[in-house]
């Protein structure tokens, strides 16, 4: 039971953390994407078809990838370069996108809402020996795909990606101070463009994972706000990598648990709603450590 | 004065051009359109046999903007000179009430819900007579470990859409249809919040193939599609909702709770043709007019023992003799099971 809860946990957390690692980034660059859900939409759908036309999982996910940093590239230039504020482009693109896909599965497949294909490659099973039989550390780190394996990898690595590299370091000068950046001789704006390429990406094979890697069928309501999850996920983690990965797996745990506490004498309506009670009551608790360390180092 | 004279001139030159029931009649197609397979194709099929038969003139409305452009559709179908306008789309419930008072010769019809007018006929689905069928269906096989993936628990699941009186119609029917073949039935009851994510559906059908459901029914819209998925990669049992979704996963879909649209749309036209039109009423079509059904079970009948079969057309039988009576939530508020 509990193996399953934790199980489960990891899979609903995937999607949302690679999507809130993009953002995160996107974010410390200068640009607050609120297009990520267009870009997950768009990305499980090219990888279920890629998924199902080479029966290649690897080549799905470059091909989600490409498909969501193209969509990441066209909104920031058009935020960038254009100058059109960045949450009007971005709800803009989740309302395009949502209108495309549904064009598309229309015009090319003939369905309306859900695309089920013959023989879709879905994301293999990792399952470690002797881990594996081993209560709760089992179900935490065997039976997962190559894409939960990568998404928890980058959480290190973007910490240290940011903290430790130049280019990371510039992609922050880009986004706290651009005016100093530019007297550095970069072009913040390149940077910004950069780091909305990498959002999209991530936010594309986040739609992927849940196309390949769950379900094995695309419908257009799939990514069911998980965009936006993930733009909670990197607020409430404040950009740090590693709080942004315990609020996307806030997200998934509590979803994981939602779904098995139905059913047992609770209302359905109030179960539903504990991920987002507890991600406030959390959101609260740690405001109130925050402060209270602060009062005291005062 | 000019504009009452003006339409009484008009109402006598229609009443001498035609009588109202040899008008052409049109069909507004939904979301989705022709094609899909299932709501739309159904309705049309319905219409199309009820154009031949009554011998009726009439044709299918399709719109890209069919939600958006609501009122125009309407309006541009009443002017057109259409008799009868049966309107598939869901959202076209408000509009219509606005645009059949400014065309009281016109006839109108919407399905699954109720609209006020005198020339509105509203057409309803018994669903939860069909979904006690599921549920008689599902409580005899649950048992039946002589059927592939079937284990000797007698735990069943239902996973519906939202919590709401529309979607515990069908949820409180199947429970009452699984324990009235089952006293000792367990029914795992859970809801999605949503109709469009297959991922969340798998991962709570999942949990309740976990605890031992082998036959889980969805009321779930696009969500119900992971339901599915989740019956295909354990072997086990869904049960499909609305039209017949055996051929989704063939051999793991164990029936589906159909509504005949067709029928719907085949009896009003027939009604309307008769000039018997049933403006201002609510039809209310169950398993007596062929309105709601198990599907064929094309790919699963095989499977399942000839009298389980016999049992599910038993249950049939008393329900439509009265002998049975299934709870209506929406007419009745909630049974005690389901309190």
């Amino acid at each position: 039971m509990i193996d399953n809860v934790i199980h489960a946990a990891f899979v609903m957390t995937t999607p949302i953390l690679l999507a809130a690692l993009g953002g995160l980034v996107n974010r410390i660059a200068g640009l607050v994407n609120i297009g990520l859900d267009s870009m997950m939409l768009a990305g499980a759908l090219l990888g279920l078809i890629v998924a199902s036309q080479t029966g290649s999982w690897p080549a799905a996910l470059i091909a989600a990838a490409f498909v969501g940093g193209f969509l990441g590239l066209l909104m920031s230039l058009t935020v960038t370069r254009l100058e059109a504020n960045e949450i009007i482009v971005g709800l803009g693109f989740n309302i395009a996108v949502a209108g495309l896909v549904r064009f598309f599965l229309k015009s090319w497949y003939g369905t309306s809402g859900t695309l089920s294909l013959p023989e879709v490659a879905m994301l293999p099973r990792i399952h470690i020996p002797v881990v594996a039989d081993i209560p709760v550390l089992g179900a935490i780190l065997s039976g997962h795909d190559p894409l939960t394996w990568a998404a928890w990898l980058l959480v290190p690595v973007t910490a240290w990606f940011l903290a430790r590299t130049r280019l990371g370091l510039r992609l922050r000068a880009a986004g706290a101070a651009p005016q100093a950046a530019r007297a550095l001789g970069l072009n913040p704006l390149n940077l910004r463009d950069a780091s909305t390429v990498f959002a999209g990406m991530m936010a594309g094979l986040a739609g992927a994972y849940l196309c390949i890697g769950v379900v094995g069928i695309f419908n257009e309501g799939i990514t069911a706000g998980r965009g936006f999850l993930a733009l909670a996920a990197f607020y409430f983690g404040r950009n740090r990598p590693w709080a942004t990965a315990l609020g996307a797996l806030l997200f998934g745990l509590f979803d994981a648990v939602q779904i098995r506490l139905q059913g047992r004498g609770l209302p359905a309506e109030l179960v539903q709603t504990l991920p987002y009670v507890m991600v406030i009551v959390i959101l609260t608790l740690v405001a109130i450590t925050v402060k209270r360390a602060r009062n005291k180092g005062a | 004065m000019a504009l009452a004279a003006t339409m009484v001139l008009a109402s006598v030159l229609g009443t001498a051009s035609a009588r109202a029931e040899d008008k052409p009649v049109a069909l507004i197609v939904s979301q989705g359109g022709l094609g899909d397979q299932s709501y739309n194709d159904l309705g049309h099929a319905g219409f199309q046999r009820a154009l031949k038969e009554t011998g009726l003139a009439g044709k299918p409305v399709e719109s890209k903007e069919v939600v958006s452009q609501a009122t125009e559709i309407l309006r541009r179908a009443s002017d057109a000179d259409f008799g009868l306008i049966v309107d598939l789309e869901y959202a076209h419930g408000e509009p219509m009430l606005e645009v059949a008072r400014d065309y009281p010769d016109t006839k109108y019809v919407i399905l699954n819900q109720v609209r006020e007018g005198a020339n509105i006929a509203s057409v309803l689905f018994q669903e939860q007579e069909g979904s006690y069928l599921a549920g008689t269906l599902a409580a005899l096989v649950t048992t039946d470990t002589s059927i592939k993936g079937i284990n000797d628990k007698p735990v069943i699941g239902v996973i519906g859409g939202t919590k709401s009186a529309g979607i515990d119609k069908f949820i409180a029917g199947y429970i009452q249809g699984a324990r009235a073949s089952n006293p000792d039935i367990v029914v795992k009851v859970a809801y999605s919040n949503n109709f469009g994510d297959p991922a969340v559906g798998l991962q709570m059908a999942k949990a309740m193939i976990e605890e031992g459901a082998d036959i889980i029914y969805h009321v779930a819209g696009g969500t119900g599609m992971g339901v599915i998925q989740a019956a295909r990669e354990a072997g086990v049992y869904a049960i499909g909702v609305d039209t017949d979704q055996d051929g989704i996963a063939p051999g793991n879909v164990l029936t589906s709770m159909v509504k005949y649209t067709d029928v719907a749309v085949e009896t009003v036209m027939k009604d309307y043709a008769a000039d018997k039109f049933p403006g201002g009423q609510t039809l209310s079509l169950g398993l007596r007019e062929n309105g709601v059904g198990l599907s064929e079970m094309k790919y699963t009948r095989d499977l399942i023992p000839a009298a389980t079969l016999e049992k599910v057309e038993a249950a049939k039988q008393d329900i439509l003799s009265g002998k049975v009576k299934v709870w209506n939530v929406v007419d009745q508020g909630y049974p005690d099971f389901m309190k």
